[in-house]
């Protein structure tokens, strides 16, 4: 099973990414090791979303709502109940796959544009209750100081953790896309009709994907937690599922490790461009707007057709 | 093996199928023809499921198979390739057949072992016997139409079926290519031992394979018999042959 | 929920006020109804023009003051808008109508985002707020309550759009050629009208539904920033339960969603919110293509 993974090719470049990243925290400053966390947990939510809409062709248009479930699920368990700690880490996925397999139970049922209509309310129903709900979730303040156990008691500790964490959810999300699994997933986002007729129960595959997609939403929401021990609303506010619809697109979403390159983006510029100005939204749009016209591959597929267009052209010249 | 019996269906104000009656016996090479809009594609989507009869019955091996989803008739036995070219034209020639292989294994929704190990053998013999050897690393989306074609006919075999529907098969195909096309099934005909249910436009085709022949006319059977018997039938003539 | 009861009296006011803004929010999804029916695609910046006709109105209503301000402002404020989709529509959009119907939808919210930037560079972020003209304002007595003049307007300024759009798409020939491309486009296109330009008109008609509505909701309500996210989710989902691209759907949403929200603040003030959300959900469960049947 590993055997794939050491064999491929881009294993070199993550093994020596990683070991980089590792010793980061020892190079660059403390803010630096902050950002570069938080653009670890939205990697992980934009791969997330990408397993279902890049590769398995649904429109999921309210992901957020997933990552925010998760998010709650574990702020609530940590600040409200007196369960030990390892219970809230593991209920984000959990609830947040359940809520998935619940919420992915009726959209299946419908085609594209109602399957994210219904998303959409659903998810908004799920959003006006935790905006409201002041007495048990914090309403529109959302919940604050949350109590994380010693070992993560520095950011750096955190770091370390939520690195670990997402380059676990990506060899397992690597796993699944590579599996018969995946590859059926892919089969039914281009022809889901053929894929019927050649004997596959198209509907509940997609659920499988949905759960396993809400799962990994759910781990990169206790992450967040983990890193800014708090949780707001926004998390599930649709504003926040199109923007991690645009990092898949800016990344690439026909390849697998796109959408990382897009959060990595999105969170990066947010961030510096956030020091000059207070415009990021406006910027974020004409971002889109030229990626639209000139970029629809995103910059990772972009690169990858480049450079295999390259790769080709350098073979034809050779002489046979 | 394949029994229609008066099956009925119509679209809002339109009837598409007006009482269609088809028998396919084990083995047989049997073809539906009719002038356009008689219903042939009709009734093979009620065949496999893609449409639910208004009324009558569809029985295979005995079993009637009227009205479940086309998932469910598939892993029955029956196979199908479509009129219009309808493959994965993202996935590579390799990767489309073995979809289809994956699922007669029950594999499909295997997580965690690489798809690229399963099924190899399978699919390449399946790409063997339909001579697209040589393209197994394109992207499908790059064939020429009549490879295309055939690669359709490569993703139904990967389900090992029993009977094997083809609409149209040679439709859009150049002649060299129509007559390679269809030594191809006759030979997985017989290799295979499959029964094949197919509907064409091409007369010389249609006589020169088909054991049996069953003739639609505005969505009801007017007749199936022996190539013989057909071609010597004076409503067949009138209402078909002869304007032909 | 407290032991409160209400009486007829009241439960008649808070009808009032849930149709009044039903009326709004009907005009509002009327527009992107008709955009969705003919481009098909959801336009997610309704919502942002849905502010800046907001903000026009009080800009507008501020220089030039008064009763005169305000009917002015109610004339120009969705001319302002339409030109603005325009503008956007005829540099970028149209290029755009050959490509998938996913990156149509992101450039509009690409769209949103950043007239949602504009309007904090030209107004800021505070509080703005319109008052209505004299004849408009207090209220009426009725049915033993007293009824704001100014929704009582609004309950007529709805069903006025309506019956006018309901002209223009049956008895115009523009509006015959849109409803003709939002059902078959290849046919309207082979029959030599220029698609594009039929995209544009619907388009910017939309739009200025949107500024309409914004104008017409700027009395009653603090005019803010985030006026655009929540509008825009209440009218995607208004749309939806209605019947994607049918007016009469949007109609009907509207009034759905309106109703609930008026009673939900009766019956539960804190979640009021959440009743429309939920009826948006059974609906949804029992008829997911909308009320009426789409026109595509």
């Amino acid at each position: 099973m590993f055997k794939s993974i050491v064999h491929s090719r881009g294993s070199g470049i993550a093994l020596a990414l990683l070991i980089l990243l590792a010793l980061l925290p020892l190079i660059v400053p403390r803010f630096f090791v902050y950002i570069f966390a938080l653009i670890y947990v939205t990697s992980l939510l934009a791969m997330s979303l990408n397993l279902v809409v890049g590769h398995g062709g649904m429109f999921q248009f309210h992901h957020g709502v997933f990552y925010g479930v998760g998010a709650y699920a574990m702020a609530l368990v940590v600040t409200k109940t007196s369960w030990p700690l390892w219970i809230g880490f593991v209920a984000g996925p959990l609830v947040a796959a359940t809520v998935g397999l619940l919420i992915g139970w009726f959209c299946v049922r419908l085609t594209r544009l109602y399957f994210a209509m219904l998303q959409i309310s659903l998810g908004s129903l799920i959003w006006a209750v935790v905006f409201r709900w002041y007495k048990f979730t914090g309403g529109d303040d959302g919940i604050h100081g949350i109590h994380m156990p010693p070992f993560l008691a520095s950011l750096n500790h955190s770091y370390y953790f939520i690195l670990v964490v997402l380059a676990i959810s990506l060899v397992l999300m690597y796993l699944i896309l590579k599996s018969p699994f995946g590859a059926t997933l892919q089969a039914i986002r281009d022809n889901p009709q053929r894929c019927e007729a050649v004997g596959i129960h198209v509907r509940r595959h997609q659920l499988y994907a949905i759960v396993i997609a809400t799962f990994f939403a759910g781990i990169a929401g206790v992450l967040f937690v983990v890193l800014e021990r708090s949780v707001f609303p926004e998390m599930l506010f649709w504003v926040m599922s199109l923007e991690i619809l645009i990092m898949c697109l800016l990344g690439g979403w026909f390849t697998f490790a796109g959408p990382m390159l897009g959060a990595a983006i999105t969170v990066g510029l947010r961030t510096f461009v956030g020091r000059y100005t207070e415009y990021w939204t406006l910027i974020l749009g004409i971002i889109l707007i030229l990626l639209i016209f000139f970029l629809p591959d995103g910059v990772m597929g972009f690169l990858l057709k480049t450079f295999r267009s390259q790769a080709k052209e350098g073979s034809e010249r050779s002489p046979l | 093996m394949l029994r229609v019996e008066g099956v009925v269906k119509s679209f809002d104000d339109f009837t598409a199928v007006d009482g269609a009656y088809l028998t396919v016996e084990r083995g047989e090479t049997v073809a539906v023809i009719g002038p356009n809009g008689a219903g042939k594609t009709t009734l093979f989507n009620l065949i496999t499921g893609h449409l639910k009869q208004d009324s009558g019955k569809i029985l295979f091996k005995g079993e009637a198979i009227g009205g479940l989803p086309p998932y469910h008739i598939c892993r029955k036995g029956i196979a199908r390739s479509f009129q219009i070219v309808n493959i994965f034209p993202r996935l590579t020639v390799f990767e489309n057949v073995q979809v289809a292989v994956h699922c007669q294994q029950r594999r499909s929704s295997t997580l965690f072992r690489p798809a690229h190990t399963i099924a190899v053998k399978e699919t390449r013999d399946i790409l063997e016997s339909v001579g697209l050897s040589g393209q197994t690393r394109n992207v499908a989306g790059s064939l020429s139409h009549g490879d295309q074609k055939v690669l359709e006919i490569a993703i139904a075999l990967g389900n090992e079926p029993e009977l094997l529907i083809l609409d149209e098969p040679t439709a859009g195909m150049s002649p060299e290519e129509t007559w390679t096309t269809i030594e191809l099934v006759k030979r997985l005909a017989l290799m295979r031992g499959l029964t094949i249910l197919f509907c064409e436009h091409d007369m010389e085709i249609v006589f020169s394979i088909a054991q049996s022949i069953m003739v639609m006319h505005q969505g009801r059977t007017l007749v199936q018999g022996t190539p013989e018997e057909i071609r010597n039938n004076s409503f067949v003539r009138e209402a078909y042959l002869g304007g032909a | 929920m407290g032991g409160v009861t209400y009486g007829p009296a009241e439960l008649i006011s808070q009808l009032l006020v849930g149709l009044s803004r039903s009326m709004i929010l009907f005009i509002v999804c009327a527009g992107l109804s008709f955009v969705l029916g003919v481009l098909r695609v959801p336009n997610v910046a309704h919502g942002s023009l849905y502010m800046i006709g907001a903000f026009v109105t009080f800009t507008i209503s501020k220089w030039i003051g008064g009763w005169v301000g305000f009917w002015l402002a109610l004339v120009l404020a969705p001319l302002v808008v339409a030109l603005i989709s325009l503008i956007a529509e005829r540099a970028l959009f149209c290029h755009l109508y050959q490509r998938e119907h996913l990156l149509l939808l992101l450039f509009t919210f690409a769209l949103s985002l950043i007239l949602g930037d504009l309007v904090k560079i030209v107004w800021g972020a505070e509080y703005r707020s319109v008052s209505a003209p004299d004849v408009l304002k207090g209220s009426i007595s009725m049915f033993g309550s007293s009824f704001p003049r100014y929704n009582l307007f609004l309950l007529v300024m709805g069903p006025l759009v309506a019956i006018l759009l309901w002209l223009f798409v049956n008895k115009t020939k523009i509006g015959r050629i849109s409803r003709a491309a939002a059902v078959d486009r290849e046919m309207v296109g082979v029959l030599g009208i220029n698609v594009s330009w039929v995209f544009a008109i619907a388009f910017v008609i939309g739009c200025f539904l949107a500024g309409l509505g914004g104008a017409l909701v700027a009395p009653t309500v603090g005019i803010t920033l985030g006026m655009d996210h929540t509008l825009i989710i209440e009218a995607f989902l208004i749309v939806t339960i209605g019947g994607l691209g049918n007016m009469w759907g949007a109609l009907l949403g509207s009034l759905i969603f309106g109703v609930t929200q008026a009673f939900g603040v009766l019956m539960w003030p804190q979640f009021a919110i959440v009743f429309p959300y939920l009826a948006v959900v059974i609906v949804l469960l029992l008829r997911p293509t909308g009320l009426v049947k789409s026109v595509w």
